[in-house]
């Protein structure tokens, strides 16, 4: 340092802040305005969620699976139901594992759609990228609500199924909204894709390198658009993944940029899978849940053997999985949950560094995470 | 001319003694003018409310009074009731004084502005230099809130919103000196009659009708000139994509973070005041004021009041309009980064501003000059003044457009290397 004496500035960037997505908490030494160390804290949303489902009968853990990712409630559903599946050896009919995929697909269109709208905003955009997510999130919830009843907390998998099958009206709402959602993909990519400011904030900014991004174990679109064309529908297909043609889009730099429009891809990719599943959704057989289990009752007097499973899906934030441990009895001995906003953020303070105060919540953005899934 | 309207002629008090009559002029007009200040904040509060609504799908507050327009009425009580927060750290008479300091410079730009033919409370001589000067003491009150405040937040603001101001101060006030050059005196009020007549030629042509409309805008000196005072107004009232003082999604509200109840909403009057006021400011200056098709006519033809309605209608119009571009700018783009901000007023704006300025001088070099040294190289003392003017609209714009493609291709030339990544 020369004759100046400066004095590093320590920062508190959360619990309570406009763009921490949540009571997160980020400790930012700064000198200026460039991040010179940046450490997360988090915890502050901690409850009890491993513990309470050990404490559960295996079906009174579906509606909590819910409160983790609150945005994609249907891919956590399918992640637990899939391991208690797993666990227990119970056989998913066909037309289940369709409408399972057709939500979980859904799932990402609006979460992409939304987390490209939050990560606009934390650039500093008053909204509009949002509300246009928004938008075609609230068609897709109006689908959601149609098929379980609730729009957000839609708990609405079952071991084996789902809780019932799609209402005489969904099909054609779904055909409505797939008429207009190319539309949107183009109107969404156009209006931000090309944008000077977006690519001047986000280009170069918070670069992963796939290397690092690896040894983090990074997963989802973070991991793509560091160039690693890992997807657990391909790596580990599941449901009826492995009959579905997609193409796995993968960023080069892995900037913000490039997660930006992986998920822009991703979503068109997503649409791809919908149009299969729509066309041959009507052919399926063998109705919504396996009979066997068809009975709530039977759900709750569940009782798997002894032994361990673990099942991963593709949430739209990344590998989401679940591990059991059942010792025979009605509740899971030991139930663990590998969130993937949780894993994601672990890199954050390195791909923070050296970078301007304003780029800390575009990367936190970037990341795409959600309190409820980091804090269990 | 006597351009200011004078309230004693009209509340006839001729017995009264002169300095009341002065005194009692200078108290009416600085109502009227503060009234309508605060009526037209809280207007623009409703219009940027309800037309960001509208770019996003959703209604905006449409609630309070018809078409939600009483809405601000509604924040404002909730603002006075509620508890006047002073953080136990702050520095108490800074923190309480910077609202004032920051409001009041921007109540005092009110004053020289012409608001219509006519309709000019004071006008000053200086009045562009006094708008520069008085404007930048709006900041200092900033600074006071950021460093008063004790908070990390606020000083990370108040240094990025100084920072700001000063880097963008610079051009717009350049961007100024050009249309001083071409009015050749500094007062505001002479500024929109010198903007009569037709687009680009003015009153030059005999025998053309006033249209009201030869705004500067319409010569190349003033389309660049404007387009620059533009974008720094909108960094000094910082507004999308140049808010980042108070960006919210970074620094929560910058300097104004530890500020409640009434004397936030002190602050919210100032930034929403010194918006409109910059707004006025670039019609006034650029988009010919209060100058507009009719009010020569409604001059010639003896109703003056008539005219001066009219005229100050003209001015709303565009001083509501230029309003308006700024909320939609600020409902479609992102803001720039620290570095990004300060790059593009040193690498884009000063650079055009010092050019405009230089074509600006030319400009008056051939409309005005009969001098003998332009004799052989370009005979323009034979010429009318309107094509006079024509000449050095034609040798500006090639001016200025060449410079702005110049600076635009020097500053976005790619960087030495692409980023590769090994596969």
């Amino acid at each position: 340092m020369s004759a100046h004496e400066s004095q590093l500035l320590q920062v508190n960037i959360g619990p309570q802040h406009p763009s921490t997505h949540g009571v997160f908490r980020m400790e930012v030494t700064l000198d200026g305005e460039t991040v010179v160390a940046l450490r997360p804290v988090f915890g502050y949303l901690h409850r009890n969620h491993e513990q309470l489902a050990e404490a559960s009968s295996y079906i009174q853990t579906m509606p909590y699976t819910d409160r983790l990712d609150y945005f994609n409630s249907m891919t956590s559903n399918y992640g637990y139901a899939l391991a208690v599946e797993r666990l227990a050896g119970i056989e998913v009919p066909q037309r289940a594992s369709y409408i399972r995929a057709l939500m979980s697909e859904l799932t990402r269109i609006l979460n992409h759609a939304t987390a490209i709208g939050f990560m606009i905003n934390d650039m500093g955009a008053w909204h509009t990228a949002l509300q246009f997510g928004m938008r075609e999130r609230e068609k897709i919830l109006d689908l959601f609500e149609m098929a379980s009843g609730a729009r957000m907390m839609c708990n609405y998998f079952r071991f084996g199924g789902v809780v019932r099958d799609l209402p005489p009206e969904f099909l054609p709402y779904f055909d409505q909204l797939m008429r207009g959602l190319p539309a949107f993909f183009d109107e969404f990519e156009q209006l931000l894709r090309d944008n000077e400011i977006i690519v001047a904030r986000s280009s170069g900014i918070g670069i992963l390198p796939r290397d690092v991004a690896a040894g983090y174990s990074v997963t989802g679109p973070v991991l793509r658009g560091s160039g690693v064309p890992y997807d657990i529908r391909r790596a580990e297909p599941y449901g009826i993944y492995g009959e579905l043609a997609f193409d796995i889009p993968v960023g080069s730099v892995g900037d913000v940029y490039d997660r930006t429009l992986v998920r822009f891809a991703e979503m068109r990719q997503s649409y791809r899978i919908l149009q299969q599943i729509r066309e041959r959704l009507p052919d399926t057989g063998g109705g919504h849940i396996n009979p066997a289990l068809a009975n709530f009752g039977k759900q709750k007097a569940l009782r798997p053997p002894a032994g361990e499973a673990y099942a991963r899906v593709e949430s739209p934030k990344g590998e989401l999985g679940f591990y059991l441990v059942s010792d025979g009895s009605t509740q899971p001995y030991r139930y663990k949950v590998r969130a993937p906003s949780f894993i994601n953020l672990t890199p954050l303070g390195a791909m923070c560094r050296g970078h301007l105060l304003a780029d800390v919540v575009v990367i936190l953005g970037s990341i795409d995470i959600v309190m409820g899934e980091v804090d269990r | 001319m006597n351009r200011t309207i004078v309230i004693s002629q009209i509340l006839v008090i001729e017995q009264a003694p002169g300095w009341l009559v002065a005194a009692l002029n200078h108290a009416i007009i600085a109502g009227v003018l503060l009234i309508g200040g605060a009526i037209t904040m809280m207007l623009q509060v409703w219009v940027e409310r309800r037309l960001i609504a509208r770019m996003q799908d959703r209604l905006g507050p449409n609630r309070v009074g018809p078409e939600g327009i009483l809405q601000s009425i509604a924040d404002g009580i909730k603002m006075f009731t509620k508890e006047d927060i002073i953080p136990r750290a702050a520095d108490r008479w800074v923190h309480l004084l910077a609202p004032i300091v920051a409001l009041a410079p921007i109540a005092m730009m009110l004053a020289v502005l012409p608001w219509g033919r006519g309709l000019v409370a004071v006008d000053l001589e200086v009045g562009v230099l006094y708008i520069a000067a008085v404007s930048s003491i709006s900041g200092v009150g900033l600074m006071m809130a950021g460093w008063g405040s004790r908070n990390t937040f606020a000083l990370l603001g108040a240094m990025r919103s100084i920072a700001q101001l000063i880097a963008y101060e610079i051009p717009l006030i350049i961007a100024l000196l050009g249309i001083v050059l071409l009015t050749g005196g500094m007062s505001l009020a002479r500024m929109p009659e010198l903007q009569a007549g037709i687009p680009l030629f003015g009153s030059s042509i005999p025998g053309a009708p006033d249209l009201g409309l030869g705004w500067f805008i319409f010569t190349p000196v003033g389309l660049l000139g404007g387009i620059i005072f533009f974008i720094c107004a909108l960094a000094e009232g910082e507004r999308t994509p140049f808010d980042i003082p108070e960006a919210d999604s970074e620094i929560v509200a910058g300097y104004m973070t530890e500020y409640s109840g009434m004397k936030f909403a002190v602050f919210y009057i100032a930034q929403y005041l010194l918006n409109f006021a910059l707004a006025v400011l670039s019609a006034v200056v650029f988009l010919g004021g209060w100058q507009g098709p009719g009010v020569a006519w409604l001059a010639d033809a003896g109703l003056g009041a008539a005219a001066s309605l009219l005229s100050l209608l003209w001015l709303l119009l565009k001083a509501w309009g230029l309003f308006m571009l700024m909320v939609v700018i600020r409902a479609a783009v992102p803001r720039l980064r620290v570095d990004q901000l300060m790059s593009f007023a040193w690498k884009y704006l000063l650079p055009l501003a010092l050019v405009n300025v230089a074509s600006a001088a030319l400009w008056v070099g051939l409309t005005e000059w009969s001098s003998i040294e332009w004799g052989n190289l370009l005979p323009v003392d034979g010429l009318a003044p309107w094509q006079r003017i024509g000449v050095a609209a034609l040798v500006t714009a090639v001016i200025n457009l060449g410079a702005t493609r110049w600076v635009l291709r020097i500053n976005r030339a790619p960087a030495a290397a692409p980023v590769v990544v090994p596969a």
